[in-house]
């Protein structure tokens, strides 16, 4: 199974966005079936934006949940002035970003397997070819040096860059999730990606 | 632009392992069970921060607290600038009092002389006493006139009680 698709998070046709507001609607009555629809509807991307933020199993799944019971709480102050997964995404956002301030020198990484698909990958395939300097290295050790890279970078470089180049968020919805402008974020993609760059050297030669 | 965003190709490629990256078999099978008997346990309910509350009740208060902490120079000035208000309020109020203690002197002397009677007696006995100045607080009837029910002047109400005793 691989993580959710780095598909838009936006754009659900019109009837799918019509069901979408109505169990929003029916959620803010209190109707817990209709919040439960929607908590399957987002929980792969949550906990996906979540788990790469963390590069912890453990608190991806605390804080994932977390975010769901913080969201229904909040269902009320919802206005619908953006899209409920926008708001979902950025009360999610903001959640981990605190508990990574908070967290902060005291990583543990508790990496979740590598599906059986990714050897076939023929990214990943080529990357790991007899070109690469470290062909012997085994993807197990490529997603640890990975990790450790990224969570090298600042707080919202990493998720600028977990949003858009691991989840296929685009810069605009990042900017609404965030709070910034798109200026910002692309500045900020631009400059997490070079830090990730100089961190992979050897695996990016 | 173009020629960054190609030096970033291999990278993008190399970030697709993250996409790999699964939690154990089922785990999504229970994950909104979970959610949702947190919620049904009322733990939605506990006590979130102030701040998490006041957010959902008046978020621009939130907003303007949050300006606070960017720029704390401004919570100095608008403490000074509420002190200043409330010295101003004191300094003021002090005045008032002055000028209302100027325009009742009598009420007061009259009162002092009968010191006993007025912890108790009614503003219309002290009026009386006074001629006609109610040495009350309250500024609607203070500064009236006080006249009887049939509007004859108070005066009249009190006559000096004589006692002749009877003749044998």
């Amino acid at each position: 199974m691989i993580m959710p698709e780095p598909a838009p998070i936006s754009s659900p046709d019109e009837s799918a966005s019509t069901l979408e507001g109505e169990l929003v609607k029916r959620a803010r009555r209190g109707e817990l079936a209709a919040y439960d629809e929607l908590v399957k509807r987002y929980q792969e991307r949550i906990y996906a934006t979540i788990y790469h933020m963390t590069s912890n199993h453990e608190d991806a799944n605390d804080l994932a949940q977390e975010a769901f019971i913080k969201a229904f709480q909040a269902l009320k102050s919802f206005k619908g002035g953006s899209t409920f997964y926008t708001w979902l995404y950025r009360i999610a956002v903001n959640k981990t970003i605190n508990f990574l301030k908070q967290r902060k020198h005291k990583h543990h990484f508790s990496l979740n397997d590598l599906d059986f698909n990714t050897e076939h990958n023929p990214d990943l395939v080529a990357l790991i070819s007899e070109k690469t300097p470290h062909r012997d290295a085994g993807l197990a050790e490529l997603q640890k040096k990975l990790n450790e890279s990224l969570l090298k970078l600042s707080e919202p470089h990493r998720m600028v860059v977990v949003l858009h180049d691991v989840q296929g968020v685009s810069h605009d919805e990042i900017a609404e999730i965030m709070g910034c402008n798109v200026g910002t974020v692309r500045s900020r993609l631009f400059y997490a990606r070079q830090q990730l760059q100089g961190h992979l050297s050897e695996y990016l030669q | 632009m173009n020629n960054n965003e190609n030096n970033f190709e291999t990278l993008k490629r190399l970030m697709k392992l993250k996409q790999h990256e699964v939690p154990p078999p089922g785990y999504f099978n229970n994950f909104s069970d979970q959610v949702i008997s947190r919620i049904r346990a009322g733990e939605g309910r506990e006590a979130y921060s102030l701040t998490e509350r006041l957010e959902s009740v008046a978020p621009w208060l939130v907003h303007f607290l949050q300006i606070f902490e960017t720029k704390p120079g401004l919570i100095g000035a608008v403490a000074t600038s509420l002190c200043l208000l409330v010295t101003l309020g004191v300094v003021m109020g002090e005045r008032t009092d002055k000028t209302a203690k100027n325009i009742l002197p009598t009420a007061e002397f009259a009162s002092a002389g009968t010191a006993a009677a007025s912890v108790t007696a009614s503003p219309l006995v002290v009026a009386a006493d006074s001629g006609g100045i109610v040495a009350s607080t309250n500024p609607v009837t203070s500064l009236q006139p006080v006249s009887t029910l049939f509007g004859q002047p108070n005066a009249s109400l009190f006559q000096s009680a004589s006692f002749v005793p009877a003749s044998q």
